[in-house]
């Protein structure tokens, strides 16, 4: 199939032009990492039962430094294990990212092509409720309704993810009314397609690009925040997350226990590095204006 | 321009679908936008007839209303802004002749397509299809549905810039199998002997509507010949509507992305997915501008072919009078969105009545006319936005006189010959409109156009 055939060669020439970009490919590769470290939890660190996503505790070794045999990382002031904390912590970033990426990605492009494409009072509608979301700052919101819902996880998933959707539906409604403009949805229209069809086929895959890297840099702003909200105490106690780590250390940084909160900052920022590094490039690669640059 | 004007009940009909009856009727064609600023008229009562088989070229410079005209009869503007105030774009389509299925024969005088009988009185004439006994479709008012099997498959269009009117996302393939799918499913199912034994996922793959995991099932289950046949048939298609544009190769070019095709080869595949259906009415809006000059030639032959061959009526939308005068049947001259002159093309060019007209025929540099010798039209175009009434041309004519400033001229022809009209107060008669008569522009005076001071104009802000 020659359509397959270019396809595949015009992914290949935008998977090369990425590795081409030297903070691109660094933080791919960062990303690699962590999602392998995420797979293969179970093998780098035995699982805690019966709750693997529970920091075990070794009472015994209570604010253990690094290099401490069964604990190289060290432990916490409840005697949870670092390490332990990171890898499976991988494990709840790269869920929920993932979560959160798809739920806003999903209500913000519905919501965003519904206000671009049907307009009019619609339009009106959808765009003042992004702008209401729009003028509370995200953490403060998300902090506001995680807190109302109480401590948990799960809570936390579902408040970033009704903080987050509003960019998407801003963007793509730009980029929907913008495209509507092309002569080929003029095209399309006056060979007979249904409205649906010509948005369907013309008018939505042309629309998408921007949004690729919003989502990707968003992927390492909403670990971010949700470590930020974990922090906080907004998820359960003794959870394997990475921002709860830096909430365990918290205390002991002042008494010289550095190990704790520094590892599971570095993880933090690591990953939301890495999402901004790759993101940059794939806007360097994809968007018209810096192409042939 | 047989068939114009009121006619009554009694109104002989000489046979189910009158020949004569034009194929569109733009009737008094209003259409605004509302801004800012105010109510712009962009076409302000627009009449004009296209018969079967006939190139209409429609001539104005940029901002005269002529893209507005064409899209607005297919209902391809965004509205809002665009309202549609008034009047009607009246299209009556064809069959295929039912004698020699469109190859042509003495029956349908060699088009290979007749007349659609109405529907309501069977070419007895109604007041539905205007006593023409044609099945007549008001393009302002149908349906979408109506309208959707209207485009494409009745009108088709084809646009200024090639580069820009193809789905940089999808191959030539994809693109043409959308209009045979939209519109022939059943003919496709036919050609893959599929009539009888396809079900609901074969058909739905006819026409397109196949989703990927339809797709998947087709080509794996025991659907798969059939599918393969149903493809095959659609490539076939495909193929033979490239190869009536003369693109080389269609069946390798079909696989291609627009990116990868030159921009004459794109405005072939263009003009292959306007005429895939066989339209009776193909509207081009300006689809040379964007190319060079010797494929901007190439092109106009080809739509010329393809005109003869299948007697499409071609509405050509250009600001270019020598192309203009080297394809059109007639031609229609717009200004400030009003028709100020129409007629044939060689009457038009060689004796034009309306002042307009001379005007833009004066600013058309010749070979070898040395710098200076061209003749521009003084002053600019009036703004639209709530014109009052009054002859749209008048701040800019040289022959302007008081009536032209508060009476707004219509189409009118010159009685010696019917086809030719113009919307000029030099060609009428003071009582008739009830004017005095010293208030009439005369041929005579012809200097510097009238001092505008104190004058009620068309380009003073509302």
């Amino acid at each position: 199939m020659h359509a397959l055939r270019v396809r595949l060669r015009r992914l290949a020439r935008l998977s090369r032009a990425v590795l081409r970009n030297p903070s691109a490919s660094a933080g791919l590769v960062v990303i690699v990492l962590m999602l392998l470290m995420a797979v293969f939890a179970p093998l780098l660190v035995e699982a805690n039962t019966p709750d693997p996503y529970q920091m075990p505790r070794d009472w015994a070794a209570i604010n253990a430094p690094p290099g401490t045999p069964g604990h190289p990382l060290g432990t916490t002031p409840e005697g949870g294990d670092v390490l332990y904390g990171i890898v499976w912590g991988s494990r709840l970033s790269v869920r929920l990212a993932l979560t959160v990426a798809s739920i806003t990605l999903a209500v913000g492009i519905t919501l965003g092509s519904l206000a671009g494409s049907i307009g009019g009072r619609w339009d009106e509608y959808i765009m003042r409720v992004v702008d209401v979301f729009m003028s509370i700052p995200e953490l403060i919101l998300a902090l506001a309704i995680a807190g109302i819902l109480g401590p948990s996880f799960r809570n936390i998933i579902l408040a970033l993810a009704v903080v987050g959707w509003t960019q998407y539906a801003r963007v793509i409604r730009g980029e929907i009314l913008k495209v509507k403009q092309k002569e080929y949805v003029d095209s399309a229209r006056i060979i007979g397609e249904t409205p649906l069809r010509v948005y369907l086929r013309n008018v939505l895959p042309n629309s998408l690009t921007p949004i690729i890297v919003i989502a990707t840099l968003d992927m390492g702003k909403i670990v971010l925040v949700g470590a930020t909200l974990s922090f906080i105490g907004l998820a359960e106690t003794g959870l394997a997350e990475w921002g709860n780590v830096v909430s365990a250390g918290q205390q002991g940084v002042v008494a010289g226990r550095w190990w704790v909160a520094t590892f599971g900052g570095a993880m933090v920022f690591l990953w939301a590095l890495a999402f901004n590094m790759l993101g940059d490039g794939l806007r360097d690669v994809l968007d018209p204006r810096v192409e042939g640059r | 321009m047989s068939h114009t004007g009121p006619t009554t009940a009694t109104l002989p009909v000489t046979e189910p679908g009158d020949r004569t009856a034009p194929l569109l009727s733009l009737r008094d064609l209003r259409v605004h936008f509302r801004t800012e600023r105010g109510v712009v008229h962009a076409v302000d009562g627009v009449n004009l007839d296209i018969a079967d088989g006939e190139t209409v070229g429609l001539v104005g410079e940029t901002g005269s209303g002529k893209t507005v005209t064409a899209r607005s009869l297919i209902r391809l503007l965004p509205s809002p802004p665009a309202i549609y105030v008034g009047g009607q774009a009246l299209f009556r389509p064809r069959t295929a002749c039912g004698q020699c299925a469109g190859s042509g024969c003495a029956k349908c005088h060699g088009a290979g397509y007749v007349p659609e009988p109405c529907q309501v009185c069977a070419g007895a004439g109604c007041e539905g299809c205007q006593h023409t006994g044609r099945h007549t479709l008001d393009m302002l008012k149908v349906s979408g549905r109506v309208l959707r099997t209207i485009r494409g498959n009745n009108i088709a269009m084809i646009f200024q810039d090639p580069n820009k009117a193809l789905n940089p996302n999808l191959s030539v393939r994809k693109q043409l199998a959308e209009v045979f799918s939209e519109h022939r499913a059943g003919e496709l199912l036919r050609d893959a002997g599929l009539e009888h034994e396809a079900g609901a996922l074969l058909r739905r793959s006819a026409s397109g509507r196949s989703s990927f995991l339809e797709r998947r099932t087709l080509d794996l289950g025991p659907l798969r010949s059939r599918h393969r046949r149903l493809e095959a048939v659609i490539d076939e298609h495909i193929a033979g509507a490239l190869a009536d544009t003369h693109v080389p190769n269609p069946k390798k070019i079909m696989h291609r992305f627009p990116h990868e095709l030159s921009g004459g080869m794109k405005q072939r595949v263009m003009i292959a997915l306007a005429l895939a259906c066989g339209p009776d009415l193909l509207i081009a809006d300006e689809p040379t501008t964007a190319l060079d000059v010797t494929i901007q030639a190439r092109i106009l032959d080809l739509i010329a072919e393809l005109q003869e061959r299948r007697r499409v009526a071609v509405l050509y939308i250009s600001h270019d009078l020598s192309i203009v005068r080297q394809i059109s049947d007639r031609v229609a001259v717009l200004y400030a969105g009003r028709l100020a002159e129409v007629g044939p093309t060689e009457r038009l060019f060689e004796d034009p009545l309306h002042p307009y007209t001379r005007g833009l025929l004066a600013a058309i540099p010749a070979f070898g006319q040395r710098r200076g010798e061209l003749v521009p039209i003084e002053g600019t175009v009036p703004e639209l936005v709530d014109p009052p009434p009054c002859c749209r041309f008048h701040s800019r004519c040289p022959h302007a006189a008081p009536a032209c400033r508060h009476v707004e001229p219509e189409l009118h022809a010159r009685p010696s010959i019917q086809s030719h009209e113009a919307a000029c107060f030099l060609y009428e008669q003071a009582d008739a409109l009830g004017v005095d008569a010293r208030d009439m522009p005369s041929m005579g005076e012809s200097g510097p156009p009238a001092p505008r001071v104190g004058e009620p104009s068309a380009d003073e802000e509302p």
